[in-house]
């Protein structure tokens, strides 16, 4: 569904993501992991087209996506959520998610069921018309998945939603993940809370100085050296022991 | 509906019935120029409140619409409104070109530069004195008819009155069509908005057009209305100003705001204005003083502007005990 071909990102001197190739299949949940500045939210940006690579190719579906702008990607049905939150915050979460129905509805009436239903999967039902930026992070947090939702994508980008959470909101969020996999939609999740990751991936990337280091599945890649020098650490395994 | 639409359709009926009633031509001047700035407002707004672009040059549509309008019937002896729409192809191109400026400037910088644009065009038009005849200004020959837009105070009334009522009616479409919608999403944020597959560019450059051309229409009947033309006050701050001040002391990106605005403060305008002007040459400027207590007290204890006491009154009864 996805694949990335030698794809590099440079800023001035410093190289972010560099020669990173990668393949994703259709109804997979790859995950990716690696120490801050290692470039996973800068390969985020460069998938969904909010940064051009200075090399590499892109190609979404079988077809050359690279350079094409954020919003264009987005209506191909590949769309992402930011670490940073980025509510509209001046308006209702109905309205919020609304405008993300928008993108594929163009009547307001249809729009609005399309919210109603992708907020009710989501569970905020209860927060419909509380005013976004009032909402707590967890709450907030959802709130892009479910934006995002409403697009209809068919590939969903997920930026570290689990962060900040307490426990039970995590659970919660967990359950909203692997629901919207259920529900066809292919994932690609950028998380630093590796429980939450060998629970939910099918297989893990991890990122290093924008290069990628290793990749396999959740039980492999724990007790890869690399992944435990440059990332886990010695600890993460006598816990998990 | 809800009670901003009703306190808009109570504003219009009266607004349509006063010159059944009142002869009264400092009223009815007054009542024109309410829903002139009303509307020049509301096309403030369409950029500045439901596209969050935020210009302090406006003035350079007004003043192209004015001129157009004022040059075609003075100098080019036809009608004012082949002039109108000369004003509105012109203000589009303009449009146009600050509108992909908003995609480089941000906030400030982006009001800075439509304050440069119209600084720009006021120059011009001062310094280009064989086509606008420079600074002198340009006399708009008063030819009785609607075709040549020479109007009586109550015709006036109602022309302005229907100008009014599209402006604010368009804007009404803009709260509930997708295309709104789609603007208010890239108001709040722009990167989000991408992402969920809105060309914010482009939505952003078709607004502040359609602010623009909105702008010049009024531009252009304001010509032929006060009759006279000239580049230092068509283009000039004052009037940017203006427009922005109207809409956020009424209620930025609501469609009854503007016309609140207006009203609060064309009426405080010319009710200080005609009281303390004819007090001794020391006293002239003291109207402008309670002008801009009036305007601070008016965003201390209403920042989101006149409509957003209603919201809060609304809210306040929502939350008390049934």
């Amino acid at each position: 569904m996805l694949q990335l071909e030698g794809v590099t990102k440079r800023f001035g001197g410093l190289t972010a993501v560099r020669n990173v190739t990668l393949d994703v299949q259709a109804g997979e949940l790859l995950g990716i992991i690696g120490p801050n500045g290692a470039g996973k939210t800068t390969l985020f940006n460069v998938i969904s087209g909010f940064y051009r690579p200075e090399e590499g190719r892109i190609r979404f579906d079988g077809r050359d996506v690279t350079g094409l702008s954020a919003h264009a990607i987005a209506r191909l049905g590949l769309t992402r959520t930011f670490q940073i939150v980025k509510p509209f915050g001046n308006l209702s979460v109905s309205d919020n998610v609304m405008i993300g129905a928008l993108t594929r509805l163009s009547s307001i009436r249809e729009a609005r069921a399309e919210a109603e239903r992708v907020i009710a999967l989501c569970g905020l039902g209860p927060h419909a018309h509380a005013r976004a930026k009032a909402l707590p992070i967890a709450l907030r947090k959802r709130l892009e998945v479910a934006r995002a939702l409403a697009t209809r994508p068919r590939l969903l980008l997920l930026d570290e939603v689990m962060a900040g959470l307490n426990p039970s909101e995590l659970a919660g969020i967990i359950e909203l993940i692997r629901r919207v996999h259920d529900e066809g939609v292919t994932l690609i999740v950028i998380e630093h809370i590796m429980a939450a990751m060998m629970r939910l991936a099918q297989r893990i990337v991890m990122l290093h100085h924008g290069e990628k280091l290793a990749e396999g599945a959740p039980g492999e890649i724990t007790r890869d050296r690399r992944v435990i020098d440059a990332y886990l650490g010695e600890e993460f395994n006598l816990a998990e022991a | 509906m809800t009670a901003d639409r009703w306190v808009a359709a109570a504003l219009f009926t009266v607004a349509a019935l006063v010159p059944a009633v009142v002869r009264d031509s400092f009223i009815l001047d007054s009542l024109i120029l309410i829903l002139l700035w009303g509307a020049l407002s509301s096309a403030w707004n369409v950029a500045g409140g439901y596209a969050g672009q935020v210009s302090l040059g406006h003035a350079a549509f007004f003043g192209v619409g004015a001129y157009a309008a004022a040059l075609t019937s003075a100098r080019y002896h036809h009608s004012p409104w082949l002039g109108l729409l000369v004003g509105v192809v012109l203000s589009l191109v303009a449009g146009g070109a600050i509108g992909f400026l908003s995609n480089r400037l941000k906030g400030p910088y982006f009001a800075l530069s439509t304050i440069a644009f119209a600084e720009v065009l006021k120059i011009v038009a001062s310094r280009w004195r064989g086509f606008t005849s420079g600074s002198e200004g340009v006399p708009v020959p008063f030819r009785p008819g609607f075709w040549t837009l020479g109007l009586g105070h109550v015709q006036w009334v109602y022309l302005a009155l229907v100008v009014a009522i599209l402006y604010y009616l368009l804007q009404v479409y803009l709260e509930r069509s997708r295309i709104g919608y789609q603007l208010a999403g890239v108001r709040e944020d722009e990167d989000a908005a991408e992402a969920l597959g809105i060309d914010s560019r482009r939505r952003k450059v078709q607004a502040v057009m359609l602010s623009a051309a909105l702008t010049s229409v009024c531009g252009s009947l304001w010509a032929q209305y006060v009759g006279f033309v000239d580049p230092i006050h068509v283009f000039s701050i004052d009037l940017s100003v203006r427009f922005a001040l109207n809409t956020i002391i009424g209620g930025i990106g609501t469609a009854l705001g503007p016309f609140l605005g207006s009203i609060l403060i064309t009426s405080l305008e010319t009710y200080l204005r005609a009281t303390f002007s004819g007090m001794k040459a020391g006293f002239g400027g003291i109207y402008l003083i309670i002008y801009g207590v009036v305007l601070i007290l008016v965003v201390r204890w209403a920042p989101e502007g006149l409509t957003g006491i209603a919201a809060r009154f609304r809210v306040r009864r929502a939350d008390a005990p049934a």
